[in-house]
């Protein structure tokens, strides 16, 4: 009998935006190869456009609307994964904006930078859309390998070896036990495919104590990615030590997808097994909620504080995973559930990018993020000290900035869940709103009471690309949350996409 | 069957006993070393599910570029190559607990669930039969349709890491 091999039919529409990608790392090692000293210049314009041509692509498939699947299901492009894919370029072209100075400035490698971050966004373009356990694995291995090369891009500062060590050693410590909680899955179920498994575990009760094993590990290693406590341990010397516009890319796009993958596996591979997610959830959502806020209180260190509050946001992010069972569905059952995370995710992009941007702008005059240096922005800076405010109290839920919608709509499923443990976690959630409201407000009274330490009232030189960079998120911030329709509209075709 | 049960029993044996000596052995190189043991042995393990493809590639990619690698690190930095005294650190005690833990559940939840599994029986199989479905073949034929994607975002992760690789590791 001769071999027989069937060519898989693709789609290349529903890859475009890997392609354009892909062509712009490829240009972008070329730039550097070609032109040398003089083209470095050149390698932060080319990543921006290349992501920014990438972004084309993702609106020509929302545009022509069909669900693709490709692969027989092992690659989906649906609104969910188009919503997410949209998110990670526009924010990862924020990133790029928000480099340009920093890394041009400092005595790095500019070419070589832009081609990392480029190809951590690959592996989150492909995780939007991954929908078998081999497929999210690989792209879960493609978005952080380039991570942790990144936070050590400062390589001869020790809190940046620091940073890029700790952050590698117990990233790869994550992947071995998901994988292993992935081996027991496929061990169970025969198949890597998301919907195989759903069918495969929800069906029987055989096999109980080894899909509960491997939940839990696959649930584990995600609990790292998106840094929720008990496994948050690696991020704040990680944020403080790697470079500041990689600590806003980690602390957003890269949390980001985590969650995309936990919504794509929890939702779809393991639904009907409530049972053993719920309660995990509702546990890491509490102690990841009250332990980032109680730690961040005490923080002097405004990216330390930022890391921490990053931390409690994914309290809020992964809530909504408690109840999702439990919500009925004449309010939009698990759907609603999904709405809520990818909304909170669209958020609180816009207004973390945007805190770290103005981090960095000052730093530019202080060369310190200590909450002490603050003093007085308002008075010699008034800018840069209202949009602080801005992203901050966003941050901390105020209306009418976006942070009270994404709070919101979290809130909203809680009480739409009803039961007792969904209100007890409601309870929780509103208690750290609070706490989180002091150490926010008290940025707020650094920069407008005190005054500037050592009568430092020189104004501050906001370079052109970082500037941008605040315009994107502060827009962002403010017309979110004053026509919150625009982003319930972007979460409603999320979560159409997710739903079997 | 007979013949398959003892070949498992002395390769588990083997193995497991190895990777004992992996942890307790006082020398780094020694550890390497008896790394390689147990990877060749659960190579041997795959042979006997009949997964050749996988057991060539353990081999390959394991003991001939992972180790290898291992005793290049410690040759190249500064690492003393005979017995050390300081290789075992205060938390070892909790390290084996741990350990021992991990091995109950799992033992527990494996046996639970495939202890009166069988593996079919062979007999009445064409070799061409189990050729196509199972064998190298087999799993290229999937790494080109099926899993076509995580094939070709791996190569681009190879050449990332092999620039990040260059760009840490270089002297400047």
């Amino acid at each position: 009998m001769p071999p027989v091999f069937d060519t898989p039919a693709i789609d290349y529409h529903a890859f475009a935006p890997e392609i354009a990608m892909v062509v712009t790392l490829v240009v972008l090692l070329f730039v550097d190869l070609v032109f040398e000293e003089r083209g470095r210049w050149a390698t932060a314009t080319v990543a921006g456009i290349g992501l920014l041509a990438s972004v084309v692509p993702v609106l020509s498939l929302a545009v022509d609307g069909a669900d693709r699947s490709l692969f027989g299901g092992a690659y989906v492009v649906d609104n969910f994964a188009l919503v997410l894919k949209a998110l990670f370029l526009v924010a990862g072209y924020v990133t790029v904006l928000i480099s340009t100075d920093y890394i041009a400035d400092g005595d790095y490698y500019e070419g070589e930078y832009y081609f990392m971050l480029v190809s951590s966004l690959l592996g989150m373009t492909v995780m939007a859309s991954a929908r078998d356990l081999i497929s999210i694995f690989v792209a879960l291995e493609m978005l952080s390998i380039p991570a942790y090369l990144l936070a050590g891009w400062r390589k001869r500062d020790l809190r940046g070896n620091e940073a890029s060590l700790k952050y590698y050693l117990l990233g790869v410590f994550a992947s071995a036990v998901m994988l292993y909680g992935m081996s027991l899955v496929f061990g169970v179920s025969g198949s890597t495919l998301l919907v195989d498994i759903n069918q495969a575990i929800s069906r029987g009760v055989d096999s109980v104590p080894l899909v509960t094993v491997g939940i839990v590990f696959i649930v584990v290693g995600f609990a790292f990615k998106v840094s929720a406590v008990p496994f948050h341990t690696w991020a704040p010397d990680t944020y403080q030590g790697a470079p500041t516009p990689i600590t806003a890319f980690l602390s957003v796009a890269s949390k980001a997808a985590g969650f995309a993958a936990l919504v794509q596996i929890v939702f779809i591979g393991f639904l009907g097994r409530e049972d053993v997610w719920a309660p995990m959830f509702w546990v890491l959502a509490a102690l990841t909620m009250t332990v980032g806020n109680l730690i961040a209180l005490r923080q002097t260190n405004l990216v330390r504080l930022l890391a921490y509050s990053s931390v409690a946001q994914a309290g809020f992010m992964l809530a909504p995973f408690a109840v999702a069972a439990d919500i009925p569905a004449d309010r939009g059952g698990v759907g609603a559930a999904t709405g809520a995370v990818v909304t909170y995710l669209l958020i609180y992009a816009g207004m973390n990018l945007g805190a770290f941007a103005v981090v960095m702008a000052v730093a530019r005059k202080t060369r310190s993020a200590e909450i002490s240096a603050y003093g007085g922005l308002f008075a010699y800076a008034p800018g840069l000290a209202v949009l602080m405010g801005v992203f901050v109290f966003s941050l901390a839920g105020i209306p009418p900035l976006a942070g009270w919608y994404a709070k919101f709509v979290v809130f909203k499923t809680l009480l739409d869940a009803g039961t007792v443990a969904a209100v007890t976690l409601a309870v929780v959630a509103v208690v750290n709103s609070v706490i989180a409201l002091f150490y926010y407000a008290s940025v707020a009274r650094q920069m407008i009471m005190e005054p500037a330490p050592e009568a430092e009232t020189a104004r501050v030189r906001v370079p052109g690309s970082l500037g941008a960079a605040l315009g994107i998120c502060a827009v962002a911030t403010l017309a979110f949350g004053a026509f919150p329709g625009l982003i319930a509209q972007l979460g409603d075709l999320a979560l159409l996409g997710v739903l079997p | 069957m007979i013949a398959q049960n003892i070949a498992f029993a002395i390769l588990a044996l083997v193995a497991t006993l190895a990777a004992l000596r992996v942890v307790t052995t006082r020398n780094v190189v020694h550890a390497a070393l008896y790394l390689v043991v147990v990877l060749a042995s659960v190579g041997a393990l795959y042979v006997l599910l009949a997964a050749e493809f996988v057991a060539a590639v353990q081999i390959l990619i394991y003991i001939g570029a992972i180790v290898v690698l291992f005793l290049f690190g410690i040759m190249l930095t500064r690492a003393t190559i005979g017995v050390e005294s300081d290789l075992d650190n205060d938390q070892r005690w909790i390290a084996a607990i741990t350990g021992l833990f991990l091995l109950g559940v799992l033992t527990f939840v494996l046996v639970e669930s495939f202890g009166d599994d069988q593996l079919p029986g062979l007999a009445g199989v064409s070799r061409e039969e189990l050729t196509a479905q199972r064998g190298t073949g087999a799993v290229g034929d999937a790494i080109f349709s099926t899993y076509l994607v995580p094939f070709e975002v791996i190569s681009v992760l190879l050449l990332a890491a092999l620039v990040g690789a260059i760009v840490l590791a270089r002297r400047d």
